[in-house]
């Protein structure tokens, strides 16, 4: 394990390193993004075990926080959409230079999904395949989920985190077609909750010429903090997750 | 003051498995006493309920002060320790191994310890024993409960049908905190240090913890919320210790209807205000004041150490 700051100096970013453990066959990559605000917080236990696992099976993984979370530079307030997107890359290049590999797996979780879709398809080729985890699609349904007032006027505070105008604005336009509409093709969507998103989610638009595999698997959800103090860990997703990449 | 700040990442502890950040002001010697050193709560990382740790590191480095984050071993990017220790035992030894590596390393002989709920009760468990622990923020320690304890339970919840309908179907979070504290209280509770944080406020311990550190000297920052079961109202520390002399060594605050893990951004900027000034007052020879406003800036330095 290799914890370290990486970025740039306007943008640091922090970042956890494993590299594949030792006698394994594969060396592959992998990114690992985290969800945001307090889905954060409690799924970080549980992204720090599959990275563990990702190294288990021949993966080098890092994990990051997003500039203006967890151990990163910035204030939560300098959260927005472009800059998600643009750590995500940071990261890319970063695990790219440390591994000397050119391909990276994105795997992302709820918010962390979104940012992941949303790179692989601009960096197909450098993105081997795409793993999201319930990934949220719909703004609306999203910010119902936790609990925030979608008629408010930003900036609004949601389990103690601010959300920025400009992230409600991007979240305001989010919708399943989105994420359907320029899929990269090698993508594993896994869904623990249905959710009315995910039956638009389930039938992507005819233009789309790569679908993803979407699977529904009945497990906890590390994201929420009733899981995370009652509940195990997502043995299934967890397994899933490993079975496809190999 | 040079407002700039820096963050290093370092491994620490004998295995160097404890995963710590060190926030620091540029223009501050890195060896400045005292050190402030927060501790996890429960099972949330080092960066803290919606991330107030991080927060509360740089606005404490922005005025002067080296500011440590750590996890604690087999939370959060730390890895368990692997020599049988108990729970309680585990976490103490961390807490040795890291003010150990600030002093051993960066000349801290001094260190400021804080924690919230779980993290309270390792900073007092830990102080009374380190001589390097000069202040304490201890917010939600466990503390016994008292008579005015319940009378103000009571009283808060008297106009709630609801609470009435939970007493009545044997679900009152009350009537359970009452018999356990009958049932315990019945107990011969031992001086030795508990196993486990569990029902740390029935163990004399947790007494001896106390009179130990006023009598060192220690100064105390306790501040409670009115949103757990364990406090109702802002005097119950002293009343639940009544022949410990806190003095001027204890300053408490109470902040009614703020959560305990104070999710509200003005609940933390309170919070945050309150540490800071309390910190600064701790000596007075200290050049260091709460700045006007606060800038963002951060520096460049990192790598793992």
């Amino acid at each position: 394990m290799k914890p370290f700051f990486f970025g740039t100096a306007e943008r640091r970013l922090f970042g956890i390193y494993e590299p594949a453990a030792a006698g394994t066959p594969s060396r592959r990559a992998a990114i690992l993004c985290y969800p945001w605000g307090s889905e954060y917080l409690h799924a970080h236990r549980v992204l720090r075990q599959l990275a563990l696992k990702l190294s288990d099976a021949g993966f080098h993984t890092l994990r990051f926080d997003y500039y203006g979370t967890g151990d990163s530079g910035g204030d939560p307030t300098d959260v927005e959409f472009t800059g998600l997107e643009a750590d995500l890359e940071a990261a890319i290049e970063e695990l790219a230079e440390i591994t000397g590999l050119t391909k990276v797996t994105l795997i992302g979780l709820r918010l962390g999904g979104t940012i992941a879709a949303s790179v692989a398809s601009r960096r197909r080729r450098q993105i081997d395949a795409l793993v999201l985890w319930d990934p949220v699609v719909s703004g609306a349904e999203y910010l119902s989920q936790l609990g925030a007032d979608g008629d408010a006027r930003p900036p609004i505070e949601v389990q103690g985190f601010p959300l920025t105008e400009a992230l409600l604005q991007w979240l305001g336009g989010l919708n399943p077609n989105m994420l359907t509409s320029n899929c990269h093709p090698h993508t594993l969507v896994l869904i623990t909750q249905r959710l009315n998103s995910h039956v638009v989610l389930m039938e992507p638009a005819e233009a789309a010429s790569d679908k993803p595999l979407i699977e529904f698997l009945a497990d906890t959800r590390p994201w929420l903090e009733d899981s995370v103090l009652h509940g195990t860990g997502p043995l299934l997703v967890v397994q899933r997750i490993l079975n496809w990449l190999e | 003051m040079n407002r700039e700040i820096t963050e290093q990442v370092y491994l620490l502890g004998q295995r160097r498995s404890l995963v710590a950040i060190l926030t620091r002001s540029c223009a501050i010697a890195s060896n400045r006493n005292p050190a402030v050193v927060i501790l996890n709560t429960g099972i949330v990382h080092r960066v803290g309920h919606h991330r107030m740790y991080v927060a509360l590191s740089r606005q404490l480095a922005r005025i002067g002060f080296n500011v440590l984050r750590f996890d604690l071993s087999g939370i959060g990017d730390s890895e368990p320790r692997t020599e049988g220790l108990s729970p309680l035992d585990s976490s103490l030894a961390d807490i040795q191994e890291v003010l150990d590596w600030l002093e051993q390393e960066r000349g801290t002989s001094q260190v400021v310890l804080i924690g919230l709920c779980s993290g309270a009760d390792h900073a007092i468990l830990h102080s009374h024993g380190d001589p390097r622990v000069v202040a304490l923020v201890l917010m939600d320690p466990s503390i016994p409960t008292t008579a005015r304890f319940y009378a103000q339970y009571i009283l808060q919840r008297a106009t709630r049908l609801r609470s009435y309908v939970s007493v009545a179907i044997g679900r009152s979070s009350l009537v359970r905190l009452w018999i356990r504290d009958i049932l315990h209280g019945r107990k011969e509770c031992a001086d030795m240090r508990p196993s486990s944080l569990e029902n740390l406020r029935f163990h004399d311990y947790l007494k001896q913890s106390y009179r130990n550190v006023i009598n060192n000297g220690v100064q105390i920052l306790a501040v409670f919320t009115g949103d757990t079961l364990r406090q109702t109202y802002r005097e119950q520390m002293l009343d639940a210790f009544p022949d410990i002399v806190f003095g001027d060594r204890l300053k408490l605050e109470f902040f009614e209807g703020t959560d305990h893990v104070f999710t509200s951004q003005a609940d933390r900027a309170r919070l945050f205000e309150i540490i800071l000034a309390w910190i600064c007052s701790l000596n007075g020879s200290m050049d260091v004041r709460p700045p006007a406003s606060e800038g963002n800036s951060l520096s460049p330095a990192s790598s793992a150490s």
